[in-house]
């Protein structure tokens, strides 16, 4: 039974909430995951809501300085439709700019591992995985593009479930990259995950692209591993996958490893189509109309953008740079264009294999690094990081990572793929997998 | 990338850096551009391009006026005059 | 010369573009909501009714139809422009390939394209005011090919638009917004955004005419992007320089692809066509024909229910008239009737309309009874004579009758009915 069953029969309001919340502000002050927080909250189910989710009344940030202010005057659809089922709206959970980064450390506030504080969260969803560590009658609306869930649901010991693009509608999500973008849930079971995926999709009439399509759940008894996924992968990592593989093996499980040569080109197919969106959904920002306001309104036009776009950090200015780069007329078709064929390409490849099979391999390469490390590494180093998380975002396809084993006291994570519209079948997964193996967490803020 | 286009792409996006962040921004740029032009050529480059991961059928809007609710909220943020959003100089 | 158009005009739809704010509003900023503010997290939804009506602008264009259309975003970046983005569109246009059929020419049409329209920008001293209503309307644009080739090819181009819209219900000077290009010598001039038909036509004018002198002048002509300055009446110098290389146009990925096939398309109208068939086949001067349905719908649907019964003539005297004091909405046997009395000889006037309007008998006359009765009464005091005879002789009466509408080219029966009621009285 996952928490919220458990939590429903319990039926806790008002000062179970209020003593939660401060509870939360005091770790908060150690792991810096928390946005805006609902302090009014007496009752429901707590859920968290990542920071580029729009919450009516509570300021949006998205991470960003230039949305400081933003306070979205409408609900993200996911977000109305946990509200209408009762769950309580507690607070934002911090990100990386605009969901841009692994780490979450391309923000001003930094989330911290609650295994060790001087680790990294993950990211961009890094506070969603944070506080659902942390806590435990809850569960997290994410968002991933690239891998913004399962990467530090891995890094944080939790289970991170990205749906098929489009079942869950994007309204009210601050747009990273549109083709891309799929909001998602962490939780602590599988049953909590489909409890909550199960109100959160479905048509929406506020968003063209979400779509009405049945979900199923057709288990697999064949599993693959692409052989061009494991290189460069830390020697622990790939331990706790071999083992892994056995203990699945043990359940039923047969496994198949396959080579895809053009699976190392998700990666920059994923990055170019990324930015190139994402240098248009930032070029809204200017400075006047919502969040960082410049008043220096006598500047010309130009003048007063340039001024305020100022305030987007580092990875912003170079994934708009790069993004303009790669959709300018003169190079298009080398890049962008490119890039699209090549999801094309990628996203049949997978639908072959996935049509008997689940794909599997470990979530991140290594385990969550601490902040100097990952600070250090150059831009083409980090988005390698996502070698793993990136082949099923760019095609859309439902995936979940899930704690399999410890190392150093670091949670280690492995992550399941399926193909498109069969959910399902990935929280039927963890939920067998759940009775095998106990996920351990450090704190369960508000058990009862 | 010349100087002179990346300074010309600068002012295409509205960006003005600063001179360590324009370091660190220029200094890897070409290397990712030529991880990114490992596509070209590449196996799988001739497929139709995909705009969407998955097929999304059309949804159209029923031609009806909605206000919106919370119309109030939407100047909140911003300088206004007379009910006019103020902008910059043009 | 060549010119060619990109014309953009707004389509009379209820709500905007991609939210259902009102396209018609008063108040600065009072129909607006997150979608058209461009507001973080908000998407477009799009409005069926616009894509319909752009497909039968296309249509109606005799464009090529696509069978599905789709959106690009443009990126540039002004005031006025919510997202810094418009979502236009380029290949996955509604359509193109058509033409416009002018008296003596066909205009190409390259490209029907619906977008959005942006917000309204107030200049002051030193800053703007912005008025998010206008954002968002949609807009349909039409790309004509360079086949103009004069002023008056010109206006005879953009009233025969006008027409074939009007007649689609859409009014070009709601909100007309023109990119005009015009190369008198090999150099490319883009005059960008004149506002409402009157400037377009003064900006190609004076720009026609700056360009000429240089020719004349052998001066070169520079390729450049200008601006029509409303107040000066001329053509100026403008240092925009963004191409289609800054747009760089992507595809909307919050939108998907549109099939055109399920829109009602309605039946085009060209006004300037049925013109000059009717005036060859029924009579009449095309060109007065055109001035009476170019833009209005109740005329033609007049002429069309009295073509083929009465001569041309009549019913455009009558349709004139009606035009003319306001009475297109006359039922169809006051109309008939009017015919009538036009057709009898008698000229349908504002007296004549009223006493029909009025269901009163009507002297009819084309010099009026008053003259008539003068002439007989005239004619029997000068020949008593013939008074006497009168019941006598049946010839007389003839006569009288002859005589009168002879010198009065007068309707022979007009006289006889006249010329009755007064023997009554005697």
């Amino acid at each position: 039974m996952g928490v919220i069953s458990e939590f429903r029969k319990m039926g806790k309001n008002g000062s179970y909430h209020q003593t939660l919340i401060k509870d939360l502000k005091r770790i908060n002050e150690k792991l810096q995951f928390l946005g805006a927080l609902n302090e009014s909250l007496t009752e429901g189910i707590p859920f968290t809501v990542k920071d580029n989710i729009c919450v009516k009344g509570f300021e949006a940030r998205a991470g960003s300085k230039i949305l400081g202010g933003y306070v979205p005057p409408f609900n993200a659809t996911a977000v109305e439709r946990m509200l209408a089922k009762g769950f309580g709206f507690l607070g934002k959970t911090q990100m990386d700019e605009f969901g841009f980064g692994s780490f979450g450390i391309n923000t001003q506030v930094q989330a911290r591992n609650p295994f060790n504080p001087d680790k990294v969260a993950g990211g961009s969803s890094s506070g969603a995985a944070v506080a659902t560590a942390v806590m435990k009658y809850h569960v997290a609306i994410a968002e991933s593009t690239g891998g913004s869930i399962s990467n530090p649901a891995a890094f944080c010991g939790v289970l991170g479930f990205t749906p098929t693009y489009g079942t869950v509608s994007r309204y009210g999500l601050i747009d990273y990259a549109n083709s891309l973008d799929k909001i998602g849930i962490m939780g602590r079971s599988g049953d909590d995950i489909r409890e909550v995926f199960d109100i959160i999709k479905g048509a929406d009439r506020y968003d063209s692209t979400c779509v009405d399509t049945k979900v199923k759940g057709e288990g697999k008894k064949k599993l693959v591993v692409i052989n061009q996924l494991m290189k460069g992968i830390d020697e622990e990592i790939l331990s706790s996958f071999d083992s892994l593989l056995s203990q699945l093996g043990e359940m039923g499980y047969k496994v198949e490893h396959v080579s895809i040569d053009s699976i190392t080109k998700a990666i920059p197919a994923y990055y170019i189509i990324s930015m190139a969106e994402a240098s248009t959904n930032l070029a809204k920002y200017t400075g006047y109309k919502y969040g960082l306001q410049r008043e220096s309104f006598t500047e010309k036009y130009n003048a007063f953008f340039t001024g305020a776009r100022a305030a987007f950090g580092t990875e912003a200015k170079r994934r708009i740079v790069l993004g303009t780069f790669v959709r300018s007329e003169s190079v298009k078709d080398k890049y962008y264009t490119k890039a699209l064929q090549f999801r094309t390409a990628i996203t049949n490849k997978l639908g072959q294999i996935l049509k008997d099979a689940f794909i599997i391999s470990p979530t991140m390469p290594i385990t969550a690094p601490d902040f100097e490390q990952a600070a250090k590494l150059t831009p083409l180093q980090t988005y390698a990081m996502d070698s793993l998380t990136i082949p099923p975002n760019l095609s859309g396809l439902p995936h979940i990572s899930f704690p399999c084993d410890y190392k150093r006291r670091m949670p280690v994570g492995a992550q399941l793929i399926t193909g498109h519209f069969n959910d399902y079948a990935l929280l039927d997964f963890v939920s067998e997998w759940e009775k095998r193996f106990e996920y351990r967490f450090k704190y369960s803020l508000g058990a009862i | 990338m010349k100087d002179s286009e990346f300074d010309r792409l600068l002012e295409i996006c509205r960006l003005r850096l600063e001179p360590s962040e324009r370091e660190r921004i220029k200094g890897d740029i070409d290397e990712i551009i030529g991880y990114f032009g490992t596509l070209e050529g590449a196996e799988g480059a001739k497929a139709e391009p995909s705009y969407h991961p998955i097929k999304v059928p059309e949804k159209l809007r029923e031609d009806k006026v909605v206000p919106f609710e919370n119309s109030d909220l939407l100047l909140k943020g911003t300088k206004t005059h007379r009910f006019y959003v103020i902008g910059p100089d043009v | 010369m060549k010119i060619g158009l990109e014309v953009h005009v707004a389509l009379p739809t209820k709500s905007k573009l991609f939210c259902s704010c009102s396209s018609i509003s008063d108040e600065p900023n009072s129909a607006i909501c997150p979608i058209c503010m461009g507001f973080p997290g908000s998407k477009p939804m799009l409005n069926g009714a616009a894509l319909s009506q752009a497909i039968n602008v296309a249509n109606a264009l005799n464009c090529k139809i696509s069978e599905s259309t789709s959106f690009v975003r443009k990126v540039y970046f002004y005031p006025d422009l919510p997202k810094s983005y418009q979502i236009t569109q380029t290949q996955g246009a509604i359509g193109g390939n058509g033409s416009v059929e002018l008296e003596s020419k066909r205009i190409g049409i390259r490209r029907i394209q619906l977008e959005e329209d942006p917000a309204k920008i107030v200049r002051e001293e030193n800053y703007t005011l912005i008025d998010f209503n206008r954002s968002g309307v949609p807009l349909v644009e039409i790309v004509t090919e360079p086949d103009i080739s004069s002023e008056e090819e010109l206006r005879e181009f953009v009233f025969a638009l006008k027409s074939i819209l009007y007649y689609l219900g859409i009014d070009i000077e709601k909100e007309l917004k023109v990119d005009l290009n015009i190369s008198v010598a090999k150099e490319r001039v883009e005059i960008k955004n004149v506002t409402g038909l009157r400037n377009l036509i003064d900006a190609a004018r004076y720009e026609i005419k700056r360009q000429q002198e240089l020719v004349a002048k052998k001066q070169k002509v520079e390729s450049e992007t200008r601006s029509y300055n409303e107040k000066a009446m001329r053509t100026e110098s403008s240092r925009e320089k963004e191409s289609d290389e800054e747009y760089g146009f992507i595809y909307d990925p919050d939108l998907t692809s549109y099939s055109t096939k399920s829109a009602s398309v309605q039946k085009p109208v060209y006004a300037g066509k049925i013109a000059r068939e009717y005036g060859k086949k029924y009579g009449g001067a095309a060109k007065t024909i055109l001035e009476l349905i170019q833009f209005d719908k109740r005329s033609l649907e007049l002429i069309d229910y009295a073509k083929a019964k009465w001569p041309m003539q009549n019913i455009i005297n009558v349709v004139e008239v009606l035009k003319k004091y306001g009475h297109m909405d006359i039922p169809d046997e006051k109309f008939t009737r009017l015919i009538e009395i036009a057709k009898s000889g008698t000229p349908v006037n504002e007296q004549v309309l009223k006493q029909v309007i009025k269901g009163a008998a009507v002297e009819t006359s084309n010099v009026g009874s008053t003259d008539i009765d003068k002439e007989i009464k005239a004619m029997i005091k000068a020949n008593q004579k013939l008074l006497k005879e009168y019941d006598k002789n049946p010839k007389v009466f003839n006569f009288i009758i002859g005589e009168v509408a002879k010198k009065l080219k007068a309707n022979p029966k007009d006289v006889s009915a006249r010329l009755s009621s007064i023997l009554e009285k005697i």
